[in-house]
Formats: structure tokens, C-alpha cells, sequence
């Protein structure tokens, strides 16, 4: 019986249909199978899966943002239910947003839907962001990195000012920051002391693996 | 030394893409997603100035959905042509039907020095080199802010519009204010240097770009910082720049249904703040590559790629019109021309009043100072395509074919010796070195870029508009870089 369902969970996310992935979700809690195994048995070989057909070629960028979608889904169902210490494993716990004065959502969501699919868990908050509000999201969610877009050349300059909230709050030597967006490079990365620049969704999951010191 | 006249590409042959039919689907698409989705307007003073006129605004979410009857009355208040000012009124532009006015790129933030070969920010020296080239250039009918000035910081977009002035003559647009307190900056600029308000109005010397944030957001500072300007009378372009599968949908028409729907509402607004305010119609789409997401301007099928230029017009509005965004980062490679070599035939055809712009590799974001040559022969080729061909007795030349006869040749003729000159006009292909033999292109380019810096040098602002808008820089420097 928790096969079966295993298996169904593990079909809606490589399908990517959200809405099978919180039925088998809710399901499994009806039937009390453990959700920790629902999501390490279920979910996470689902979306590797998702990610290997990716990498061949035979999915495409929507295949993948919607496979995803289907295990945040069904984790949002699973993972309240976890009981005692029990955690899923993650590669790292990564907070992203774009800066302040900055309204561009989709390349940061791109990065955190990348993120999921290789096991990180994201906390993503948002757009138009301050330092500040970055500063808190990273101790609340105990973050390992933190990722900063900016599209703008007027915006870019809050990558810094981020940075510096960072070292105010004596926080820079805990959390690993990386920036991207259009205008910026590897070079406006090193000089405002970034950890890391990646300049697609796909490429930010190698950055990301290299600064958590975790194989590619 | 004298400036060579601005030559704008002109055709009597415009030629229409979409049929009416579309053009109306299209804009009734736009009609509806207004009315029923709607568009953010992060912004009070914009949300407040929908309100008062009976659009529905939701202050929490900030979404405004504006009824047909109120974007149709609005819209029946922007002006089809009107006149950008230049710096020098010999260069003023009086936008037309068949003629497209060209620009350059922008706006750019690296720089390939063309001294060193190394690859850096892009400075306030650079805005200033590029203007400088831009104002000889026959193609160049009006400046962009071509690379930003980043070592100018927050106060960038006036540094731009100091040292363009200080190397251009022409019609300035730039490409970076964005809020209130700059743009304010920025109109004292342009009432110094014409010497009053009702002057700027008349012949504003500088209009501004704002640009939407896709899927149907309005960008605060850009917002905001328009409705200073366009009080003004400054023309505004509102670009959208639509990307389907991510940004908007992934068909063609929905991503122009997207772009149309942000730079209507956008020039909605504009008219319900000051009706008749000059606004430009501009939709950049582009496609996302479903692998990588990544940003792809020139696949193989972008058929109707100046179907934005359309759907301004079915608005009665003049539309701004994207050309030369290659995506290759090479100077020279078959790429950085192929993309784009057909961009200012198309255009053109399609009638758009302006156009942006020559100059930038790496889509929009890297400058070679002697691409903008290379760039300019393309747009020179075009020129020439769209010209009417001349054909009379002499051309025809029917007696001297007689005279040659069978098997001759015409080397000798008079005839051959007064056409043959100008017959061929050399471009950058055909431009001959000391020995007669064809220079390498990229060579010449450089030669061209030196030659123009070395020998062009625009008769710069007043020392007593100078002095004000040194003044006037300061002051932004202090009050805006705390």
C-alpha cells in the first residue's frame, strides 16, 4: 500500500501535475504512512528523475518548474505532519530575493526552482527586498547561502549594501552569498566581495553545490 | 568642422504585416486583460490618479483594471507626430509618415577598450566618447544613453545627460532616470538649456525611456519619475520587453498582448495625468530558450518582427522600434551581423517613427567603440535599398550601349568616366589602403572611430548654461548620494 503511493507521488511530480501530487500527499497522512519516507521515497526520487530527463534533453525548462511545483506542492502537505526531529535531507538551506527598488521576479524564481530540483530547500522572499528584510530570512530559516538578483544597473549597487548588512550583522563569515541578473558579472561579483555569480538558473545549481563544498 | 546631415531611413512603400483584422483582435485582447486582469502600479500617486477618473483600483494590491471606455477616451488624446527638440534646432526631428529616425544602442555596461583589449565598467567618458561619434554619424538622427556611467553612481542618468550635451547636438533619450527627485533634476537641465518651460515644451531637448517590468507590472521609479516629465510635455516611450515562456505566454500573440497591455495602461496614465503628453509605443519581444531560459532576440522564425510598430499605429500612436540587439559578444563575426542585417530594412518598412539602436554587441550590454561604424554600414545599406531608382535616358544610356556594340567594353566611354565614381558607394567593405588594396572592415572602423574623435568636436552649451547645469549637478551629487 505505501509502495503503491510512494510510486504515485513519485509519477505526479515527473508528470508534473501538482494537483495528483497533493491528493497521494493527503492520501498518505489519511492512511498514516510516514511522511518522511512519502518524501524520500516518493518526492525526491521524482524529482531526480525530473532533473536527469533534463539534463538529457528530453525535458524542457516548464517540465521542470512544473515537476517542481508538484513536490513543493505535496511538501507543504507532508512536511508539517513530520514529527520529533524528524528533517528532510537537504544538500543546503538557501534564502533568495531581489533587491530593493527591484521588481524582477522571474530569474530569481528560475534559480530557486533549479535550487529544489537539486535538493536544496529555498526560501524565496521576493521581490523589492531590503537588506533588512534579507538579514532576517537568513536567521530565521538558518540560511547556508544567500542569493541577490538585481536587473538593473541602479539596483546592482544593492548587491553591496547587502553585503555590507551582512558583515553589520556579523553574519558574513555563516552565509555564502551569491548574486546574478543581467547587468551583473563575475568581475562586479569579485569586487563587492561575492562568494559566487552565476549568470543562468542552470549554472547557479553548480555555484550553489560549490560553495555548500558538496560534489557537483 | 562641419556636421554631415542627418540621414534618416525614408520609403513610400510601407508595408503592412498584419492585416486590420489582427491589429483588432490584438488591441481588443489588450482591451480585456485591462479591464478584467489588469496591471500593478506600485505607485500611489498613479494608483490615486486611476481612481479619481473611474478606473477600479485596489490599494492593497496595487492592481488596476482600467474599463475600455476609459483607455479609449484616454487614447484619443496622444498625438501622432510631434517634434523631438534637439540641442541645435537645425537637428530638431519632425516625426513623419515613411521616415524612421535611428539611434544608438544602449544601454551597456562594458566596455572592450579599443587601446588596451581589456574588457571593464563602462564610465561617464565613455557616454561622452559615444555622443560624440553619434553626432557625425549620418545614421544617428538622435542619442541614447549608449553605456552607463557607473562611475558617476546614483546620480548617473544626470552625469549622462551633462556629458552628451557637452559632445551631441542632437535629440537626447535617456535611458536611465528613473524617479522623481532625478527626473526633476533632469527637467531643471532642460529649462536651463533652452532658457524656459514653454521652450522645453516646444521643442522638449530630451525625452525619457520607461520601461514595464513583464508580466504586466509598472516599474514605481520609472512611473513616477514619467509623470514629472510628461507635465512637462518631455516625451515618453513606454517599452515593454516580453519574453515568452517566462514572462509572457509562449505564443507570439499573447507575448504582444502582454506588451501592449503594459505600455497602453502605462500611456493610459500618462493621458489621465496630462492629456496630450507625447508618448511612444515600443514593444522589444524576445524569446526564452525552453532549455536554459536564457534570453534569445533573433531565433530563425520571428516573422511579423515589427508587428509592435503595427499595433502602435491601429492605436494612433508613434511607435519606437527595436533593431541591432545582436546577441553575439563578437565585434565582427558573422552573428554580431547576420542577426541583425535585415532589422533596419524591416523597420523601416514598417513606418516606425523611431528606432533604437546601432552600436552594442552581447544584446544590448557590450561596446566596442567601432561597432557603431560597422553597425552604421549596415543601416546605410538599407538606406540605399529604400531609395527610388532612377531611370531616365541618361541612366538607361541606350546610345552608349550602341556605341560599345556587341563584345565591347565601356572602359572608354564618357559616358562610364562621369557615372563610374559614384556608381559604387564603398562601405566599410570596399574602403582602399594606401596601396589600393581593401582595408580589413574592423581596421577602417577603428581608423573611422579615431579619425571622428580627433576632428569632430560639437559646439558645446554656453559657458553660462554650463555654469548652471554644473550647478545643478552638484546640488543632485549632494542631495541625492547621501
Amino acid at each position: 500500500m505505501s509502495e503503491e503511493l510512494f510510486n504515485k507521488l513519485k509519477q505526479a511530480v515527473i508528470d508534473g501535475e501538482p494537483e495528483d501530487a497533493v491528493k497521494f500527499a493527503k492520501q498518505a497522512l489519511d492512511q498514516k504512512i510516514d511522511p518522511l519516507k512519502c518524501i524520500n521515497m516518493g518526492l525526491m526520487p521524482g524529482i531526480q528523475e525530473v532533473g536527469e530527463l533534463f539534463s538529457k534533453g528530453d525535458y524542457f525548462l516548464p517540465e521542470l518548474i512544473i515537476g517542481a511545483d508538484a513536490m513543493k506542492d505535496a511538501l507543504d502537505i507532508l512536511e508539517p505532519a513530520l514529527v520529533g526531529g524528524q528533517e528532510r535531507e537537504v544538500v543546503g538551506k538557501v534564502v533568495l530575493g531581489t533587491v530593493a527598488g527591484d521588481l524582477h521576479e522571474i530569474g530569481k524564481t528560475l534559480v530557486g526552482t533549479m535550487l529544489t530540483a537539486n535538493g536544496f530547500k529555498v526560501t524565496d522572499i521576493g521581490v523589492d527586498q531590503t537588506p533588512e528584510a534579507f538579514v532576517k530570512a537568513i536567521e530565521e530559516n538558518n540560511a547556508d547561502i544567500v542569493g541577490a538578483s538585481a536587473l538593473l544597473t541602479t539596483t546592482m549597487l544593492q548587491q553591496k549594501k547587502l553585503i555590507e548588512a551582512l558583515e553589520n550583522a556579523g553574519l558574513r563569515d555563516k552565509v555564502k552569498v551569491m548574486i546574478g541578473g543581467a547587468p551583473v558579472t563575475d568581475r562586479y561579483a569579485s569586487e563587492i566581495g561575492a562568494d559566487g555569480y552565476a549568470e543562468d538558473a542552470i549554472s547557479a545549481v553548480d555555484v550553489a553545490y560549490r560553495l555548500m563544498d558538496a560534489p557537483v | 568642422m562641419d556636421r554631415p546631415p542627418i540621414e534618416p531611413l525614408r520609403t513610400s512603400h510601407l508595408h503592412n504585416f498584419l492585416d486590420d483584422a489582427q491589429l483588432d483582435q490584438l488591441q481588443e485582447a489588450t482591451l480585456k486583460i485591462l479591464e478584467n486582469t489588469g496591471v500593478k502600479f506600485p505607485s500611489e500617486k498613479a494608483l490615486k490618479i486611476f481612481a479619481e477618473q473611474g478606473a477600479e483600483v485596489d490599494f492593497d494590491s496595487q492592481i488596476v483594471k482600467i474599463p475600455r471606455n476609459l483607455v479609449l477616451k484616454a487614447m484619443s488624446t496622444v498625438p501622432r507626430y510631434f517634434t523631438l527638440g534637439a540641442r541645435d534646432p537645425e537637428l530638431d526631428l519632425q516625426l513623419q509618415k515613411g521616415v524612421s529616425f535611428f539611434t544608438n544602442d544602449g544601454c551597456g555596461h562594458d566596455v572592450i577598450d579599443s587601446l588596451t583589449g581589456e574588457r571593464r565598467a563602462s564610465q561617464k567618458s565613455d557616454v561622452g566618447m559615444m555622443a560624440r561619434i553619434n553626432d557625425y554619424l549620418t545614421s544617428m538622427a538622435f542619442s541614447w544613453t549608449m553605456v552607463s556611467a557607473q562611475d558617476c553612481g546614483v546620480t548617473s542618468p544626470l552625469h549622462e545627460i551633462d556629458v552628451t550635451w557637452r559632445n551631441n547636438s542632437k535629440h537626447y533619450q535617456s535611458v536611465t532616470m528613473m524617479g522623481e527627485e532625478l527626473c526633476r533634476y533632469g527637467l531643471e537641465m532642460a529649462i536651463v538649456l533652452r532658457g524656459s518651460k514653454e521652450e522645453v515644451r516646444r521643442r522638449p531637448p530630451i525625452s525619457l525611456i520607461v520601461c514595464t517590468i513583464a508580466p504586466l507590472v509598472q516599474d514605481k521609479e520609472a512611473i513616477e519619475g514619467a509623470l514629472i516629465l510628461g507635465d512637462a510635455g518631455i516625451p515618453i516611450a513606454i517599452m515593454s520587453m516580453p519574453t515568452m515562456g517566462t514572462t509572457a505566454p509562449a505564443t507570439y500573440a499573447g507575448a504582444l498582448a502582454v506588451g501592449d497591455a503594459e505600455v497602453i495602461s502605462a500611456t493610459v496614465l500618462m493621458q489621465l495625468a496630462n492629456p496630450g503628453t507625447p508618448v511612444f509605443h515600443s514593444i522589444l519581444h524576445a524569446w526564452a530558450d525552453p532549455r536554459t531560459g536564457g534570453y534569445v532576440g533573433y531565433p530563425l522564425d520571428s516573422r511579423a518582427r515589427y508587428a509592435p510598430v503595427e499595433m502602435a499605429h491601429h492605436w494612433g500612436m508613434p511607435a519606437l522600434g527595436g533593431a541591432f540587439g545582436t546577441e553575439s559578444p563578437e565585434l565582427d563575426s558573422w552573428q554580431s551581423a547576420a542577426e541583425v542585417a535585415t532589422d533596419p530594412l524591416l523597420v523601416a518598412f514598417a513606418g516606425a517613427e523611431i528606432v533604437t539602436g546601432i552600436g552594442l554587441r552581447d544584446t544590448y550590454t557590450l561596446l566596442y567603440p567601432e561597432a557603431i561604424i560597422l553597425d552604421d554600414d549596415l543601416y546605410h545599406q538599407a538606406r540605399y535599398s529604400l531609395l527610388d531608382l532612377e531611370v531616365n535616358s541618361e541612366t538607361l544610356a541606350v546610345d552608349v550601349i550602341n556605341t560599345v556594340k556587341p563584345g565591347g567594353h565601356f572602359l572608354s566611354q564618357k559616358h562610364t568616366r562621369k557615372h563610374m565614381r559614384t556608381s559604387m558607394v564603398r562601405g566599410v567593405i570596399h574602403q582602399l589602403d594606401d596601396q589600393g588594396k581593401y582595408q580589413n572592415p574592423v581596421a577602417y572602423a577603428r581608423e573611422k572611430v579615431k579619425w571622428i574623435l580627433d576632428n569632430h568636436h560639437p559646439e558645446p552649451p554656453s559657458e553660462d548654461v554650463q555654469k548652471e547645469i554644473n550647478r545643478i549637478l552638484k546640488n543632485a551629487d549632494q542631495m541625492l548620494s547621501k
